[in-house]
């Protein structure tokens, strides 16, 4: 009933915008995971928090600034930069004597920063929830297929590819990018012809963080900023990477359409039981593909 | 002799410490993290009359003290501090707790250690339903008599095709059955197009509204509760759902939910409370709105007034039992009508439930706040929100 109730081709069309809005953060979050596991092996649980803060950053700096348009955009810069900046004093502290280690050791250290970050939110904002307004000229909707469509996830639809492009280019045609790509492949080589991988390594850790820190900006506008917001999205990214292939940021934007599409279709097609969709969409790609759609660098 | 002396002495003293003795008031409540927002309303406007109270020489001579315990919304640990609240303190009576399982759970402790307990501010309708007992009073609307008081005012609306959308767990599903079933049995051609059901702090509100509007229905029945609401409400902003679809959302009007948004908050929605302190326009709401708000420095929210009948029911009941005794105290507040800033209170005999009226009303710009109130206000009085004596029988299978 609600299946025929619901589905016309222009409420089909809107509800894939939607999704795509969403996947745009999804990606945003999953492609830094993806590039750290990728390049360091590192399995870091802690990119949901840094994501956390990255929120809790950019709801401050706005509302330090007044509350207006310059904050935001301001804050949309500041907040992603403030997470490198975090995580990289956390690299070059600590991991960075940790490479050699187990995967276990690695995936129960970040599990460990996971709970001292979280702390660190408790401390410096409290327990209580934020809720920060996106700027005016973002607010409010404008009509697509003859339904309402928010101005602030058009931005986030434009974004999408900005951020997939800057990424294509970052791995294929920079330097950085492409000894980070043959390192991830083979990192004794990389290291026996010259090249400091421990600095590679670094950058590329700074980028997927600054990334987390970047989704939590871009998504602060649009939902509570709370604890525990740390917890839904690394659950949702790394079934992303899983699904897309590990370490392979083209597998993790294939899997955020994925989920993100899965998510919204399937609210529009049976609103009772959403929830379930992305998850059965996972479920059946791993069966018909254990490794992941892409080919993973593991 | 000497020993006479000493004994003599030592019932002088229990004497003496008979007399002084205060009436005691655990509150057991979550007064960290976001419920604080709630329960500290509750708290400050049960201080507000125990404090005009003991200014006055207390209950029959007798002060009343409180004391508050901080529950962290914890169920184990609000029920340990429930028990050394009464073991330790020795108080005369429990109070609290947003928190439902923590509530149910101290209902069962009242009816055993035999203390009366008030619940404030926990909605679960089994507090006075089916875990009600001699012990329990339930000082709030629940959410049948949410249901039952949307039902009532959506009745008298136009709308034929009805959405549900709401959290998918307890409240949700109580609020969301609660309206639809009364409005099907006051109105029995609505007609419901379908369902939504989204996670407890589900991050993206926007692929459920506009799959909602795709669907074009009258008006939307939103059963989403707590923290929750905010989010909701900033996405129905967004997506101008308030302007295509009425919806009604229980605590859509409520201070606490309107005031953190501010100007940003959609116009056009449904929603019921139990207190507004801009309505009614009474002398007496005047006076309690005064009164809080320079004690605090802020306006009572619906939790204040929870709060403060709450401590006026036990002042009250107290005299009229005419002796500080807990058996007395409960057959004095069956059936006893106390006056208070949204008028006359009855505490129903049968099931310990105060009768509150709800007040229906649709969110609206004024140029009086800096944040939306609720206008066009209907009254739904307290009779007609209660769930039947029979049901409530039938709950506790009696």
């Amino acid at each position: 009933m609600d299946f025929a109730a619901n589905l016309t081709l222009s409420a089909l069309g809107q509800q894939i915008l939607v999704g795509l809005s969403r996947t745009t953060i999804l990606f945003i979050v999953a492609s830094g995971l993806s590039l750290v596991l990728g390049v360091l092996r590192i399995p870091n649980l802690a990119h949901g928090s840094l994501y956390m803060i990255g929120a809790f950053v950019t709801y401050s700096v706005a509302m330090a600034l007044g509350g207006g348009a310059f904050g935001f955009w301001l804050a949309l810069i500041v907040a992603p930069v403030l997470v490198a900046a975090v995580s990289f004093a956390v690299e070059r502290g600590i991991f960075r004597h940790l490479y050699d280690r187990e995967h276990l050791m690695l995936l129960l250290f970040t599990f460990s920063l996971t709970l001292v970050f979280n702390d660190m939110v408790k401390l410096i904002w409290g327990a209580d929830y934020r809720s920060l307004s996106p700027p005016e000229v973002l607010k409010g909707f404008v009509t697509i297929f003859g339904l309402p469509f928010p101005r602030y996830n058009l931005f986030l639809l434009m974004l999408g590819p900005v951020v997939a492009l800057g990424l294509w280019w970052l791995t294929n045609r920079t330097k950085i990018g492409k000894i980070a790509r043959a390192a991830a492949v083979d990192r004794e080589m990389v290291g026996a012809v010259g090249i400091n991988v421990s600095r590679v390594f670094s950058s590329v850790f700074v980028i997927g963080c600054f990334l987390a820190g970047l989704g939590g900006a871009l998504v602060a506008p649009t939902q509570n900023i709370t604890q525990g917001m740390d917890h839904a999205i690394i659950i949702e990214t790394f079934l992303i990477i899983i699904v897309g292939g590990l370490g392979n940021i083209w597998g993790a934007l294939l899997g955020a359409l994925i989920f993100g599409l899965t998510d919204s279709v399937g609210i529009l097609i049976c609103p009772q039981f959403a929830i379930v969709f992305p998850y059965a969409a996972v479920v059946t790609v791993l069966l018909v593909r254990p490794k992941g759609l892409l080919k993973s660098t593991w | 002799m000497k020993k006479v002396v000493l004994i003599a002495g030592m019932l002088a003293l229990i004497c003496s410490s008979a007399w002084a003795k205060a009436i005691k008031v655990g509150i057991v409540d979550c007064y960290s993290g976001p419920a604080s927002t709630y329960t500290n309303d509750v708290r400050d406007g049960f201080k507000l009359y125990v404090d005009q109270v003991n200014g006055a020489g207390g209950v029959l001579g007798t002060p009343i003290e409180f004391t508050t315990r901080d529950s962290k919304f914890k169920v184990d640990l609000g029920l340990r501090e429930a028990k050394e609240l009464i073991m330790r303190e020795g108080v005369d009576i429990l109070m609290g707790t947003i928190n439902s399982a923590l509530a149910l759970a101290l209902a069962d402790l009242s009816a055993k250690e035999k203390i009366p307990f008030f619940s404030t501010f926990s909605k679960s309708a089994k507090i006075t339903g089916e875990k009600g007992n001699r012990y329990v009073f339930g000082m709030n609307e629940n959410t049948t008599m949410a249901g039952k008081a949307a039902a009532v005012g959506l009745a008298q609306k136009p709308y034929v095709k009805y959405w549900i959308a709401g959290d998918d767990y307890e409240y949700g599903h109580a609020i969301a059955e609660g309206v639809w079933d009364n409005l099907k049995k006051l109105k029995p051609e609505v007609e419901l197009l379908g369902q939504s059901w989204w996670k407890v702090g589900e991050p993206d509100f926007t692929p459920y509204i506009t799959a909602m509007l795709a669907a074009k229905p009258d008006a939307v029945i939103i059963a989403t509760g707590g923290r929750d609401c905010v989010p909701f409400l900033k996405a129905a902003q967004a997506t101008g759902f308030n302007q295509k679809v009425p919806f009604f959302m229980h605590t859509a009007t409520e201070l606490s939910t309107l005031m953190p948004l501010g100007q940003e908050a959609p116009e056009n929605v449904i929603g019921t409370s139990n207190y507004f302190f801009y309505y009614p326009e009474t002398a007496e709401n005047k006076s309690f709105v005064e009164s809080f708000q320079s004690a605090y420095g802020r306006p009572p929210k619906v939790g204040a007034m929870y709060g403060y009948v709450t401590a006026k029911f036990i002042v009250e009941g107290y005299k009229k039992a005419g002796k500080v005794d807990t058996e007395k105290l409960i057959d004095a507040l069956e059936d006893m009508t106390v006056d208070s800033p949204v008028g006359p209170l009855t505490m129903r005999g049968g099931d310990h439930q105060v009768m509150f009226p709800m007040f229906m009303g649709i969110t609206q710009k004024v140029p009086e706040y800096d944040f939306l109130k609720a206008s066009d206000i209907v009254t739904i009085p307290g009779d007609q929100v209660m769930p039947s004596m029979d049901e409530i029988k039938a709950a506790r299978g009696q």
